[in-house]
């Protein structure tokens, strides 16, 4: 059975085609502003690197915040559920998942079968999402993927006191005005995320084995911060990025 | 008039209520007494021949408010405020408060530096309600207002008009009771939104017109043999203060859910125990605030209102809840942990969210909705 898994984010679409539990195609791609058509893209592109018509796959699942515009799907479910099946299913052990994606970061905890038992997201506000790494990364005039490597030189990591983005960038600009160094900036600043989440996370209480998806976890020095904080080791699955997706096509799998 | 007709009535008195209760004000000629709380004697306001208006919040840009409450203060204070500021609510004849919660006697007092056209009239409810002292205390609370609102509206309240006020109210609290038990039997009779809006319709609505909507709304939605088997949908129960955003129940409806009882301030803590026989109609009226179903700003026994959230997940059979609170309001916030952890010995699985009064649902809190649902389902096959 050939199943599909359609992930549309804030920031970048993926999507995946699994044949039983083996991944034959993966892409991933920026949303832009129509998600129906980055949707459309992915599935195109996952096709052609299986090799396959549309026909021939067997059940679609979207998810993600453009799911609803996935025309083609034959079911829409949230991301919570599809990253908890992505994280199970590559870290089977994980009972507690940090997913920090474009815009959101959601802590879940899950049964030894996977089932998710409770959940929680962060609130309107994007401070401690890969958006407000975003914006903090063109304060210091460096790109996203050397930011979390650069924070591992840091041995005094510099505070950040504020958790709105954009008061955080004007700190940020304040403290390269005083000549702080820019990888005790960054240190400060994913200090600041792993606080922000860990204290999400006592919410629904830790419970490890600890999985962290989503894009930020991309980022080699939120995931330290991380451990700091929790007194734990956080696992990143092989194709964190792709997670999302993967549930989605697990479940449609499920679903067939 | 059919079951859609009534709805409609109840639906259009939600969607304006101030254009709903100026025309009933032209027509009856009564006095208008603005109210912020279900702890709030609406017999006394009956009794005197006045409309009771309770307050929801209509205005959703908080433009004049913000210069008297912080914007991190409770989004249902901010929002009404501003009505009374914008002179949205210059047809109020009295503005009562009732001090439920410390945010409601703060704006007490905002209210009567910034407002000067309404008699503006406070009630110092206890705050524990089962201590020695409540019922005498509060009963002399009652007969204060009753006092302060004769003088208010010139007039005199007499025993008799104060009895068939009860009457009146416990004919509405009895019919919504009947509704919402024809709900938890099969909640395809009539949506989670617009039971909601029937609730907050009874607060705006003509009390007799009102009783009356409801008493034949019931009988017809009640007069069809329920189904044998249950309905395939996952019980819910909604807990917090005043739900006003009904487009919450379409979403949860959407995933194959359905609120099937509630623990809110415009529901079941609006109907809750009628007021009992006695000699003396204020003191039986004390009586009912004292034994009700308990809000969080009051106190009366430090686990009663997590047994009787329990009690009412085992009675209605309810297989998850959802903790709908508005924005920052601090009672419930502070109850939430306890009731959490209660439901979680219990086994039954809940979802915190927080709104904003006058805001619209959005795409975040619909995410939360949608993948509680989905995990209440995640047993069962994918459809």
């Amino acid at each position: 059975m050939i199943c599909c898994g359609i992930d549309i984010g804030s920031v970048t679409a993926k999507g995946v085609l699994l044949e039983e539990s083996k991944q034959i195609a993966g892409a991933i791609r920026f949303t832009g502003y129509n998600a129906g058509n980055a949707a459309e893209t992915i599935l195109q592109s996952l096709l052609e690197q299986a090799g396959l018509k549309q026909e021939q796959v067997d059940a679609i699942v979207a998810t993600g915040y453009g799911r609803n515009s996935v025309n083609f799907a034959d079911k829409a479910l949230s991301e919570i559920i599809c990253h908890a099946a992505g994280a199970h299913f590559a870290v089977p052990a994980a009972r507690t998942v940090i997913d920090i994606g474009g815009q959101d970061s959601k802590i879940i905890r899950l049964k030894e079968n996977g089932q998710v038992t409770d959940f929680v997201m962060n609130d309107k506000c994007a401070a401690g999402t890969g958006r407000f790494l975003e914006v903090m990364a063109r304060a210091l005039g460096t790109d996203l993927d050397g930011f979390g490597q650069l924070s591992l030189k840091s041995r005094t990591p510099a505070a950040i006191s504020s958790t709105c983005t954009v008061f955080a960038e004007s700190e940020v600009i304040s403290l390269v005005a005083k000549g702080e160094k820019r990888e005790n900036i960054i240190a400060g600043i994913h200090a600041s995320i792993a606080a922000r989440t860990v204290a999400l996370a006592n919410r629904v209480g830790v419970v490890p084995a600890v999985a962290m998806t989503g894009g930020v976890s991309r980022n080699i020095g939120v995931v330290r911060a991380l451990e700091k904080h929790l007194n734990l080791p956080v696992i990143i699955p092989e194709n964190a990025q792709l997670t999302g997706a993967v549930g989605a096509a697990l479940l449609a799998q499920k679903g067939k | 008039m059919n079951s859609t007709e009534i709805i409609e009535k109840f639906r259009t008195a939600a969607r304006d209520p101030f254009h709903c209760v100026r025309s009933l004000k032209k027509e009856k000629h009564c006095p208008v007494v603005g109210y912020t709380c279900t702890y709030f004697p609406e017999e006394i306001v009956l009794a005197a021949e006045a409309h009771p208006l309770r307050l929801f919040g209509e205005s959703g840009m908080v433009l004049k408010a913000d210069a008297h409450i912080q914007a991190y203060g409770c989004s249902l204070a901010r929002s009404v405020f501003e009505d009374a500021l914008s002179g949205q609510l210059d047809f109020l004849d009295v503005m009562a408060f009732p001090h439920s919660c410390d945010t409601m006697q703060r704006l007490s007092d905002i209210w009567r530096l910034n407002i000067k056209n309404t008699v503006h009239l406070d009630l110092l409810f206890p705050v524990h309600l089962k201590s020695e002292a409540a019922g005498d205390y509060l009963k002399a609370v009652l007969e204060r207002f009753k006092k302060e609102l004769e003088q208010a509206l010139q007039t005199e309240i007499s025993g008799s008009a104060l009895s068939g006020a009860i009457s009146l109210t416990n004919r509405i609290r009895s019919a919504l009771h009947s509704l919402y038990r024809i709900r938890a039997a099969a909640p395809e009779r009539i949506s989670g939104s617009d039971l909601n809006r029937v609730v907050r319709g009874c607060m705006i609505l003509d009390r007799s017109t009102a009783a009356d909507l409801l008493e034949t709304l019931a009988d017809e939605l009640g007069s069809v043999n329920f189904p044998a088997g249950k309905q395939p949908v996952k019980r819910l129960l909604l807990s917090g203060g005043a739900c006003l955003h009904p487009d919450i129940h379409d979403i949860i409806e959407q995933q194959g859910g359905a609120v099937v009882w509630d623990d809110l301030c415009t529901g079941n803590r609006y109907f809750d125990t009628p007021v009992p026989d006695g000699p003396s109609p204020v003191s039986a009226i004390a009586e009912r605030f004292l034994d009700r179903a308990v809000c969080p700003a009051k106190h009366s026994g430090i686990d009663r209102r997590g047994k009787e959230l329990s009690e009412l997940v085992s009675k209605y059979e309810i297989n998850g809840v959802i903790f709908l609170l508005l924005k920052f309001c601090d009672p419930h916030g502070f109850d939430y942990p306890d009731l959490k952890a209660t439901l979680e010995e219990a086994g039954v699985p809940s979802l915190f969210l927080e709104v904003e009064s006058g805001k619209p649902v959005d795409g975040p809190t619909r995410t939360r909705v949608e993948t509680f649902l989905q995990i209440l389902n995640q047993q069962e096959p994918m459809t």
